[in-house]
């Protein structure tokens, strides 16, 4: 391990050296607006992009994740994936236009995630450079469907048609250097909704509100009480409902995310909200109806696995302080199918998923440089025990 | 009028993406290639600008040689960031110092062909927000593939930014249609055939570029489409699709003194031809009215619509330049 654990300081001075490409493919790929389903012409430029820096293969799966591939030397080990998800929060007409200056790039989504797909789309060009050869296929996979009701479908579908084993896997994410996820909460995402209709046949004797509904909603489930053990919490994440200040809001639409280590716990505060949900529509006579959007089963590595330990070294190596964290994304899939995986993050940022999202560039050359560690790392087999 | 034009010499992007083929057809001509971004205040695009053009034109393509950035004062920090990604940067009025200093970007460009050293010059907006290396090479393409072409001219659909973060779909071209091409088409039928005369960005041959004037502001598009087909006629001419440019919009007030400055440079053109004559001279100052509290105030713009002349002319170019004469194939 300490052979390639002792280059890659120096792989940051030859990553900084190309960086004109680099930024050029953050660039190309992150100005393609591709909101979660509507990936289709980032998706297309990911794959056009591959095939320009002349990887062995390119190819979508069955579920149309662009995936380009490069061979390695044995035939007999099983490939190693890095992967990025292509979808991110913003819509298809919002302004994509990156603004880079000496120390910055600023623009929607750039650190969740295009930071990290242009990343991905420059891995052939940088293993080029650093003059590398794996024993092991690398598989580069951008993932489509990823956030909110995409529900991980892209990593899920690439997954479960994938034919032979997978030696390990490193998921990208742009933000935040230092980064290290091995674990992922159990989770469920579910949205409640309030409809009350104009023309209700139910009589009211007071004319209920969709947002005074919701609230009474979200005073239940804070009353919930939740076990310190296993760990578990409720996120009320996202409220929108009404139309204008002067009339009682008809539709109105909460999101929220129950998180847990273990997802039978998430499933027992599920069936409770459920209660919450049901007992009020009966008492206030409304149309309330609460829907799973997405949902992660709760999977982990142990900290003292080699590949989460060897991170932890190669983090360590290049003066990155090591943050553990939880990942609810592509990482729970890779450990649900028994792959050993880890998230990491590329660089520092701020606004993380505001329209003026802005990342580092400078701190961006360790972050590759600690990726290009940790698929050396599970090349050398700290994922073959 | 020769209709034909359109269908031969109008290309689309994408054929000109093997840039491999490119790179070839500029080695076997020995010929060198210099992009100029002329810049007034870019700090927000000309970074972009360099990097994508950088990265994929010299670094993976050795197709460009040079990328000079020419500025006429910029006060925010659009040089400073140019030189940190690398490009050469010059301050315009730095230029052949002994010229008496003009400000706009008809002056940039003509203080370019001094500056730069190759035998094709292409000239970008340096405003671009969805800047691609396709602006670039997809200029280049029809100079170096076709012999008898000397200077190509972009268009595209043209979204333009309204408000912050949102863009709109189509826009953008209304000097284009309300100006230029109606004046085309009452004295030079044959040029309505180029779909976006005003476009920012082209690539030429030096040979061309040094014979013809540069009027110092907006009008050197018009200029420059007058003065070659004038010259050489309209098949050296191509035009190029780039699809789609996101740039900043403009308002109106703005682009009425745009207009006044092209009128001037076409009135000018069409004097010297003899097609029209004057009985006196026109003014020389744009004057607009505001609305602020309630009273109409008075904005006078003066727009000489002053002209360099043609850079061949000038001794110091010369020096520089006709001792080793390259080939565009024109006759000089």
């Amino acid at each position: 391990m300490d052979t390639y654990l002792d280059k890659l300081p120096s792989f940051v001075d030859e990553i900084r050296s190309i960086k004109d490409i680099i930024i050029t493919n953050i660039l190309l790929i992150g100005q393609i607006p591709s909101p979660t389903f509507k990936e289709k012409r980032r998706s297309t430029a990911f794959l056009e992009r591959l095939a320009e820096f002349q990887v062995d293969e390119c190819t979508t799966d069955g579920y149309r994740n662009p995936i380009g591939i490069i061979r390695g030397k044995s035939r007999g080990k099983p490939p190693i994936f890095v992967v990025a998800h292509l979808d991110t929060f913003f819509e298809q007409e919002a302004d994509h236009n990156f603004t880079v200056n000496e120390n910055t790039i600023t623009g929607a989504g750039i650190l969740d995630n295009s930071l990290g797909v242009g990343i991905l789309v420059s891995l052939p060009e940088i293993i080029r450079k650093l003059n590398l050869q794996f024993e092991s296929d690398i598989v580069i996979a951008g993932v489509i469907q990823s956030i909110g009701k995409g529900n991980l479908r892209g990593i899920r579908h690439l997954l479960k048609t994938w034919a032979t084993p997978i030696r390990g896997a490193v998921c990208i994410e742009g933000f935040d250097l230092g980064r290290l996820s091995y674990y992922s909460h159990g989770m469920i995402r579910c949205e409640v909704e309030c409809n009350i209709s104009e023309s209700s046949e139910v009589e009211h004797r007071f004319k209920p509100n969709a947002i005074l509904i919701l609230h009474e909603v979200i005073n239940q489930i804070l009353e919930l009480r939740l076990p310190q053990k296993p760990r578990s919490r409720v996120i009320i994440g996202k409220i929108s409902g009404g139309l204008k200040h002067g009339i009682i809001a008809y539709d109105a639409t909460l999101g929220f995310e129950i998180q847990s280590v273990s997802y039978k716990m998430v499933h027992s505060i599920f069936d409770d909200i459920q209660d919450i949900v049901d007992g009020t529509s009966h008492e206030y006579k409304v149309d309330l109806s609460l829907n799973v959007i997405s949902n992660a089963n709760a999977s982990k590595l142990e900290y003292n696995h080699p590949l989460v330990k060897t991170t932890s070294a190669i983090l360590k190596k290049l003066d990155i302080k090591p943050s553990s964290m939880s990942s609810e994304s592509e990482l729970s899939i890779f450990l649900s199918h028994k792959i050993p995986a880890v998230t990491i993050g590329i660089t520092h940022g701020d606004h993380y998923h505001q329209r003026n999202s802005i990342m580092e560039i400078e701190p961006m050359y360790k972050g590759i440089a600690q990726l290009i560690g940790v698929i050396m790392a599970i090349d050398s087999g700290v994922c073959d025990e | 009028m020769n209709d034909n034009w359109l269908k031969k010499n109008t290309f689309h992007f994408s054929e000109f993406k093997n840039l491999q083929l490119l790179v070839e057809a500029k080695q076997r001509k020995k010929l060198s290639i210099s992009l100029c971004l002329p810049t007034l205040n870019e700090e927000k695009t000309i970074a972009k600008e360099i990097i994508i053009m950088k990265s994929e034109l010299m670094s993976r393509y050795p197709l460009l040689d040079e990328i000079v950035v020419i500025d006429s004062g910029s006060t925010d920090r659009t040089m400073e960031i140019a030189k940190s990604f690398g490009a050469d940067v010059y301050e315009a009025r730095q230029i052949l110092p002994h010229l008496k200093p003009y400000k706009g970007k008809g002056e940039n460009l003509w203080k370019a062909l001094y500056i730069t050293k190759g035998d094709i010059i292409v000239y970008i907006d340096a405003d671009i927000k969805n800047i691609h290396h396709r602006f670039a090479y997809a200029l280049i393409g029809p100079l170096l593939l076709n012999d008898k072409i000397k200077y190509a001219k972009a268009f595209y659909d043209r979204p333009i930014s309204i408000g912050k973060n949102r863009m709109r779909p189509t826009g953008g071209g209304r000097v284009t249609e309300l100006v230029i091409r109606p004046l085309f088409s009452l004295h030079f039928p044959e040029l309505t055939q180029i779909i976006q005369p005003l476009s920012g960005e082209y690539a030429g041959y030096r040979d061309i570029f040094e014979k013809i004037p540069f009027p110092i502001g907006y009008g050197v598009e018009t200029a420059m489409i007058l003065d070659i087909y004038n010259k050489w006629g309209l098949d050296v001419i191509a035009q190029v699709d780039l699809e789609r440019r996101v740039h900043r919009n403009q308002d109106t007030q703005a682009l009425g003194r745009m207009s006044f400055a092209i009128l001037k440079t076409f009135i000018n053109r069409i004097k010297a031809l003899g097609i029209i004559d004057y009985k006196e001279e026109v003014y020389s100052e744009m004057i607009q009215y505001k609305l602020v509290k309630e009273e109409y105030t008075t904005e006078i713009y003066k727009l000489d619509g002053f002209e360099r002349p043609p850079i061949i002319e000038i001794p110091e170019y010369r020096e520089k330049f006709i001792s080793f004469p390259k080939t565009g194939n024109l006759e000089r």
